[in-house]
């Protein structure tokens, strides 16, 4: 049983603030994971979890121990480095029993151990081998290995897929889900991945700057946004934003015009839509614009065009046609629109 | 490969190049082969004023001992002149040097790199500026304590004087081997249970040894090849090897004493060719310090 809880948790280094004020309650055997853009304070919050940096203020628990003062070794937590920090002077199969030789787990456990933490991952076939003789993928799975060789509380893991290629990144990510369904511990994944971060987490903490901007489940936090950082981070491409001004329920901008929207908000606003929620509009649509690109992507076509001076994709049709500079005309149904301040950036709800 | 660059250079060239390696050879390798083969004559062949041929035929030494070869420079050094005693001195001092040094550099030099604090790139800028300094500037500061305190002459003394001296460098370096650790490795260490010494020792200090035994050996000729602090230091009886050595050479003439001095060179020459062999693939790999990697 292991929840993590982070109560107002700051790092700063003189003046610099590298995760501002930052509180979650991550629940016993939750996925968890940490997105954001680079230098956002992930690697630091996890580094604090595992108690390889100190905090500046606020408290971490694990369970039901206040670990601020502990050292990494007494959290019962396991960590899968971004570099992986294995060995180099042990074979694979000493990389993954070395968890349990220095905790001083039974001599005889060792082996079944260690076995049955390599057949998870498919390592059986390197474990003689030193890490310097390993692909990176390898590497990593050795680390996933020792990692999850001696079951701790919770699990830590840095971006442990930023080294593979394109295709070990998609079976990996999914050896890591599978794990994670097997072994049911509590474990914090960091990634600026989105697709990462869509398809493994429970929840999702989108960070920027060091401060935490949403927290929410995938679907939330694609569905609703809480402010213009998640919404332009989250999805591929990301949501088009238009600032323009809303009055009585009416956007209008350059180029733009929906109506049918809530009345609460009022003045200058940012308004954004997905590219997927766009179609075809047969006569009058909310945007009227000429094609700036059309991109064909296989399963579907890309148009962009040029609306209130920002480039807006849409997504239609694998079959349409188009030349650029003709007129286009889209519709976007209003439900599928989202309002943010224009100030703050924070969204505005119907 | 490199044969066809050989065939396509010109003969000049070649022969120029054959040459200076030749010479080279010549300049580092005869003079102590000489001495070798000179150790085992008699003083009047060695340092013949009529021929050198002399000490290559040695026709003093048929006169003198009835065969072409004689070990008596090498029995009148170790046995008359107690010239064991000074080995055993040198062993004595050496081991200690290096081992306390060693000891020393790896948990400091670790420490400091690990540190991340301000004040660690200070000490190290001290360190090599007490490096940098002549050692006898050191030495002539200790003597009058040392006579006071009636510390001086005895080995232990002589030991702690050349740790001092040979820190810093063992520090610095060390410190610079820690370095290219990555720090990754402590960390996974500390994370998958160890304390912080442990991680130095399970995990570091295995990945460590090249640059232990590169600094080890420099520590090592250090404390083997001192002359300014061991010759101010020790007392006649408590002498180092190469001290002792120099003794031979100054002291006021009797027959042999400079034979004694060439085969008492010669004895303390060996050791260091053997070390050398034996350590020399640790020596490369520390020296160029890409074998510690992640
Ligand atoms: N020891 C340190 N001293 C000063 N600033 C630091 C230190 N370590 C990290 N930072 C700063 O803190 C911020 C957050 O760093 P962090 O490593 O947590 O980023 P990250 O979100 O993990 O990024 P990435 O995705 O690139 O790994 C960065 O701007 C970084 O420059
Ligand atoms: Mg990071």
């Amino acid at each position: 049983m292991a929840q993590i809880r982070l109560k107002n948790v700051s790092k700063r280094w003189n003046k610099f603030i590298g995760v501002d004020n930052f509180n979650l309650d991550i629940a016993d055997q939750e996925f968890l994971v940490l997105l954001g853009p680079s230098g956002c304070g992930k690697t630091t919050t996890m580094r604090m979890i595992a108690g390889l940096e100190d905090i500046t203020e606020g408290e971490i628990w694990i369970g039901d121990r206040m670990v601020n003062k502990l050292e990494p070794k007494d959290r019962d937590i396991s960590m899968v480095f971004q570099s992986y920090g294995l060995y180099p002077n042990m074979t694979v199969y000493e990389n993954i029993r070395f968890p349990l030789k220095v905790r001083k787990v039974p001599k005889e456990q060792h082996h079944e151990r260690v076995m049955a933490a390599s057949k998870m991952v498919e390592l059986d076939d390197f474990l003689e081998r030193r890490p310097a003789a390993l692909s990176g993928g390898q590497r990593q799975r050795v680390a996933l290995a020792r990692a999850i060789v001696r079951e701790p509380n919770a699990f830590l893991m840095d971006e442990p897929l930023s080294n593979l290629d394109a295709k070990l990144r998609v079976s990996t990510r999914a050896q890591i889900k599978n794990l994670h369904h097997t072994l049911k511990r509590t474990t914090v994944y960091v990634t600026h991945d989105q697709i990462e971060a869509m398809t493994l987490a429970d929840r999702v903490v989108v960070m920027n700057k060091g401060v935490v901007q949403q927290v929410g489940t995938p679907m939330e936090i694609y569905d609703r946004p809480a402010n213009t950082f998640v919404a332009s981070f989250i999805g591929s491409p990301a949501m088009n934003l238009v600032s323009g001004s809303i009055e009585n329920g009416v956007f209008s901008s350059d180029g733009i015009r929906i109506e049918g929207l809530p009345h609460r908000a009022s003045g200058a606003v940012t308004l954004g839509f997905r590219a997927e929620d766009a179609t075809l509009a047969e006569a009058n649509g909310q945007i009227e614009a000429p094609i700036y690109t059309v991109e064909l992507l296989g399963e579907a076509t890309m148009l962009s065009m040029r609306v209130a001076g920002e480039l807006v994709s849409i997504k239609v049709g694998k079959d349409y046609r188009a030349e650029i500079g003709e007129l286009a005309r889209i519709a976007i149904p209003a439900s599928a629109c989202h309002i943010f301040d224009q100030s703050t950036g924070a969204r505005i709800e119907a | 490969m490199s044969e066809a660059m050989a065939h396509k250079r010109p003969t000049l060239l070649n022969a120029f190049i054959y040459g200076f390696i030749v010479l080279w050879l010549v300049l580092a390798a005869v003079p102590f082969l000489w001495t070798v083969w000179g150790s085992f004559k008699v003083e009047a062949d060695f340092f013949s004023r009529e021929s050198w041929w002399n000490a290559i035929f040695g026709t003093a030494t048929i006169r003198e001992t009835g065969a072409a070869f004689t070990g008596d420079g090498y029995y009148g050094a170790w046995i008359t002149r107690d010239f064991w005693k000074a080995a055993f001195n040198t062993i004595i001092v050496t081991i200690c040097v290096t081992s306390i040094s060693l000891t020393l550099g790896t948990l400091g030099g670790y420490a400091l790199a690990r540190s991340g604090k301000n004040y660690a790139f200070w000490i190290l800028i001290a360190a090599l500026v007490f490096r940098a300094m002549p050692h006898i500037t050191l030495v002539s500061g200790y003597l009058l304590p040392f006579f006071q305190l009636n510390i001086w002459g005895v080995l232990p003394t002589s030991i702690i004087v050349l740790v001092a001296i040979n820190q810093p460098f063992t520090l610095w370096m060390l410190h610079s081997f820690f370095l290219s650790i990555p720090k990754d490795l402590d960390e996974s260490a500390m994370v998958d249970g160890c304390t912080r010494f442990q991680a130095f020792r399970l995990v570091i200090m295995p990945v460590m040894w090249p640059g232990v035994v590169t600094t080890g050996l420099f520590s090592f000729l250090l404390g083997y090849n001192d002359f300014a602090v061991t010759a101010m230091l020790l007392s006649a009886d408590n002498q180092t090897m190469v001290p002792k050595i120099s003794s031979f050479l100054g002291s006021i003439q009797e027959t042999g004493n400079v034979m004694f001095a060439v085969a008492a060179v010669v004895s303390a020459t060996v050791p260091l060719f053997i070390l050398v062999l034996f350590f020399q693939r640790q020596i490369v790999s520390g020296l160029t310090a890409g074998a510690v990697k992640g």
